[in-house]
């Protein structure tokens, strides 16, 4: 049997092993960070891509004019999304950031587009056969996506019938376990003729109040 | 100083280690001496921790740019306060401090509770110290504080402007002591589960710490949304960025948790679901971590690619396995005792309330990985933004509002026709009313009108009980207005504390309802000139341009434009929005230039200005936008705090008997204490 002397003794010296490695383990670990830069860290919080911008042209349909006004343009805008990685739309980000230059490189391509007769959708499919589907703010309503959009709807759904089912069968199991027992008896060991009840049931629920 | 905090960062890894063993074992040897031993190991560990906290606070305010932390995230002009808050704005820095609140929360939540409840101690005092242990090692092997740079450089980088900010400086610490109070809930219901005592024993430690977490979570929350609104300029102050949702996720939780563990309290139902969402807050809140510092999803609070994801993951994985094989295990000593008596009853009304406010947490948590699941089926990138999240959520958020009416007010066990006619008829008529002024007024668009009409609704509900609580105070006691309110809060704080937060959920939602009419006007404007608009009520501002005006500082160079703005011909002052530009001493830019918005606020409309460039030197562009509301978001969060600080204070009367006292209470009292808790 191991004395509580002896097992602290063993702990002591299994800490002061466990503190050498990781000493070692950690000197090891800052040489491999040394290799790169200072710490990529909160300062990059707002670190952008700035070469992300893909040119989104088509030529000008014949004879083209526009079909959107500034408010739909703006409005379409908002349904695109910035590629500098700020996670806003192209219209936000523009309006909002003036170092970043995806934004405006994607407006421009936008004004071209309406310049050139294109309408909302049309100019939609441009970017996004372009950049792919991270040019929407929202994934499209289509094949795997659908998963996206009716899957919390589902869960919402599948999460109510289950709270229905249950308080049903609590309910249910309620009834067995407390109105069944107490029924009969009460009713058996009432000395009363039908009549005498069915007074008595009127006075409960107040009938014979004038 | 330094050198002693750190190495007090290495005996608290041992410390924690030896906790965490000792106490397990004592909990499954049923010895008390190796559960003391780990007891004392864990307060060695908050002791050890607070040194090495000590240590880094000494390091930055002393500026040793020798260590790479400090060099990284200050400058030696910063000013002393954000010198202070470096402490937690970068990744090594959080992990101690982390480590440093759940090493205090632990200490306390032990300390306090080891007479009451002895058999978890052991099992909760081992899985607090499990915890510890992997935010220690995290921030000894992964994201030390502490290393050192190979050379000393003559200044920091400093720290992002804007994050120079007092919304910022108080935003991390705020949602990490809400995130990192959801693992002392945790750690009792892993010990409940451990010990198989599933009774209601570990409710009361439980119910404390979760309304601690939803408070600083609440706390957390509202400030980074005024942040983002005042600083970040995209006119907003809920983007449904990956982070914001991950604080949002344990916030919903918590918040199902502390309605679901009434029933419990109150009919000994919902024991397995209360156990189910104290471990998914958790669990929620180190997912909301890893994402913050893994880069796994796009999110412009990312720390980068960060080394201590895969530890996160590791530990997230961990955790859940170990929680479903409890659970699993231990499903018997969970059941129900209590049946349900009715599907109209307040017991059903928490079940739908869960039902709700998890349906969101999964809708946010579903759309924040989606982007991840979709690159792994199909190998393409998406985003999935408000768009998305709006239309999910908002449906239902307005199912939640209307409950966050019913439920307080219907009767336990069954509801009857007249209980809900004597309770609902008037908050009813007047949400009815509220509809059909706004659409007198014309109001059109069919969801701002439903959430108005339920914003009056719920208010009416809540009005409604202060009335008549207020009357029977007054009618019993005599008492003046505002005395029988003070009263009537201080008798039962739970109950009306709660119907304050419900107040102040109210006014986000009829502020939410109000962005639904933002306007915004992209404008170009050179000196002298004007631009007129009309904001969402239909009246007509003006804007007329100052010009831009350049000035020049130690540590930036500024860009100003001030418009003089009218409403309706009446002069309203002048708004001004800026772009700075911070340079270090040798004149070199440093980060990315940043936004000062213009801010004009009342009650009924925010008028936000922000430039967005300069065309040529007196030609400025301008986005102007109308918030209308946007106050009431900030009014609505205080008061969900005040709801909250009122909820958590302590009962006078659960005190009392504890210190002894047996005060006899009149029947006047009694009374009136019974008018209180109608």
């Amino acid at each position: 049997m191991t004395t509580r002397r002896e097992f602290l003794g063993r702990a002591a010296a299994l800490s002061a092993a466990a503190l050498v490695g990781a000493r070692r383990a950690h000197g090891q670990q800052r040489g491999a960070m040394h290799d790169s830069s200072i710490v990529r860290d909160t300062n990059n919080l707002f670190a952008m891509d700035q070469s992300a911008a893909i040119p989104v042209r088509r030529p000008p349909k014949p004879g083209a004019t526009p079909v959107l006004n500034q408010a739909q343009r703006d409005e379409l805008e908002h349904h695109l999304h910035c590629q500098c990685g700020c996670t806003l739309d192209v219209f936000t980000c523009r309006t909002t950031d003036f170092s970043c230059q995806v934004s405006p490189a994607m407006h421009r391509d936008v004004m071209a587009l309406v310049e050139g007769g294109y309408n909302a959708q049309e100019i939609i499919d441009a970017f996004v056969s372009t950049y792919g589907e991270r040019a929407l703010m929202a994934p499209n309503k289509s094949g795997f996506n659908l998963v996206a959009w009716f899957a919390p709807g589902a869960a919402v759904i599948a999460g109510g019938v289950a709270v229905f089912m249950l308080m049903r069968r609590w309910s249910g199991a309620g009834a067995r376990t407390v109105a069944k027992p107490t029924a009969r008896p009460i009713v058996s060991q009432i000395d009363a003729t039908p009549d005498e009840l069915a007074r008595l049931d009127a006075a409960i629920k107040g009938e014979d109040r004038e | 100083m330094i050198l002693i905090g750190e190495l007090s960062l290495w005996v608290a890894l041992l410390m924690a280690a030896w906790s965490m063993t000792v106490s397990y074992a004592g909990g499954a040897l049923r010895r008390d001496d190796l559960t003391a031993s780990g007891v004392r190991g864990l307060y060695a560990t908050f002791a050890m921790v607070v040194l090495a906290s000590v240590g880094l606070w000494t390091a930055l305010l002393s500026r040793d740019f020798s260590l790479e932390y400090v060099a990284s995230h200050i400058s030696a002009n910063m000013p002393s306060v954000y010198i202070f808050t470096a402490f937690w704005s970068g990744q090594a820095g959080s992990m101690l401090f982390w480590a440093l609140i759940l090493s205090m929360y632990a200490t306390i939540a032990i300390a306090t509770s080891r007479n009451k409840n002895r058999e978890l101690v052991p099992w909760a005092t081992g899985t607090l110290s499990a915890i510890l242990l992997f935010f220690i090692a995290t921030a000894c092997f992964k994201a030390n504080p502490f290393n050192r740079l190979d050379f000393l450089p003559a200044d920091g980088r400093g720290m992002n402007p804007q994050l120079q900010n007092p919304g910022m400086a108080l935003h991390p610490p705020n949602l990490y002591l809400g995130y990192v109070a959801t693992a002392i809930p945790f750690a009792f219901a892993i010990a409940a589960l451990f010990a198989r005592r599933l009774d209601s024993e570990w409710l009361g430690v439980v119910r404390r710490w979760a309304l601690l977490s939803w408070f600083f979570l609440t706390v957390g929350i509202v400030l980074g949304m005024w942040w983002a609104y005042v600083e970040l300029g995209w006119s907003g102050y809920w983007a449904w960025d990956p982070v914001e949702n991950s604080s949002f996720l344990p916030w919903l939780t918590t918040t199902a948790f502390l309605h679901s563990i009434m029933i419990q309290e109150k009919r000994g139902m919902l024991r397995k679901w209360n156990v189910v969402l104290v471990v998914m807050s958790f669990l929620l809140s180190i997912f909301g971590t890893f994402i913050t510092r893994s880069g796994v999803i796009e999110s412009v609070h990312s720390f980068a690619q960060s080394p201590v994801g895969s530890w996160f993951a590791t530990f997230f994985f961990l955790s859940v396995g170990i929680t479903i094989y409890l659970v699993g295990t231990r499903l018997k000593d969970l059941e129900a005792k209590v049946e349900l008596e009715s599907m109209v009853s307040r017991e059903a009304a928490f079940l739908y309330n869960n039902l709700l406010l998890c349906g969101i947490a999964f809708a946010v948590l579903w759309g924040t990985v989606f982007p991840i699941l979709s690159e792994w089926a199909r190998g393409s990138k998406i985003t999935v933004g408000p768009p998305f999240f709006n239309a999910v959520n908002v449906p239902l958020g307005l199912l939640l509002l209307a409950l966050t009416g019913v439920g307080p007010l219907i009767a336990w066990r069954r509801a009857s026709v007249s209980n809900l006619k004597r309770q609902f008829a008037s908050p009813a008529i007047f949400g009815l009313i509220v509809a059909a002024a706004l659409f007198a007024l014309g109001m059109r668009a069919l969801a701002p009108l439903v959430t108005y009409a339920l914003c009056g609704f719920v208010a009416g509900t809540i009005i409604q009980e202060f009335y008549k609580g207020i009357r029977a105070r007054q009618s019993i006691n005599n008492e003046s207005p505002v005395t029988a309110f003070v009263h009537l809060v201080g008798r039962n704080r739970r109950r009306y504390g709660g119907y304050i937060v419900h107040a102040g959920i109210v006014m986000l939602f009829a502020a939410f309802a109000g962005m639904a009419f933002k306007l915004e006007y992209d404008i170009t404007l050179s000196t002298g000139q004007a631009y007129e608009a009309k904001d969402p009520y239909g009246h007509t501002w003006k804007f007329v341009s100052q010009g831009v005006s350049t000035s020049s500082r130690a540590d930036r160079e500024t860009q100003a434009v001030g418009l003089e703005t009218f409403r309706d011909g009446k002069r309203m002052g002048i708004i001004s929005s800026e772009k700075r530009r911070y340079l270090d001493s040798q004149g070199n830019q440093l980060f990315q230039p940043i936004t000062e918005v213009g801010i004009h606020y009342t009650g009924k409309l925010d008028t936000y200005v922000v430039l967005a460039g300069l065309r040529d030197r007196d030609t400025a562009e301008l986005r102007v936008t109308f918030n209308p509301l946007v106050v009431w978001v900030w009014i609505g969060g205080f008061l969900m705090m005040i709801g909250g600080l009122i909820v958590m204070w302590p009962q006078a009367e659960r005190r009392r008997p504890a210190a002894g006292y047996a005060a006899v209470m009149s029947p006047k009292a009694k009374s009136a204490e019974l008018a209180g808790a109608v």
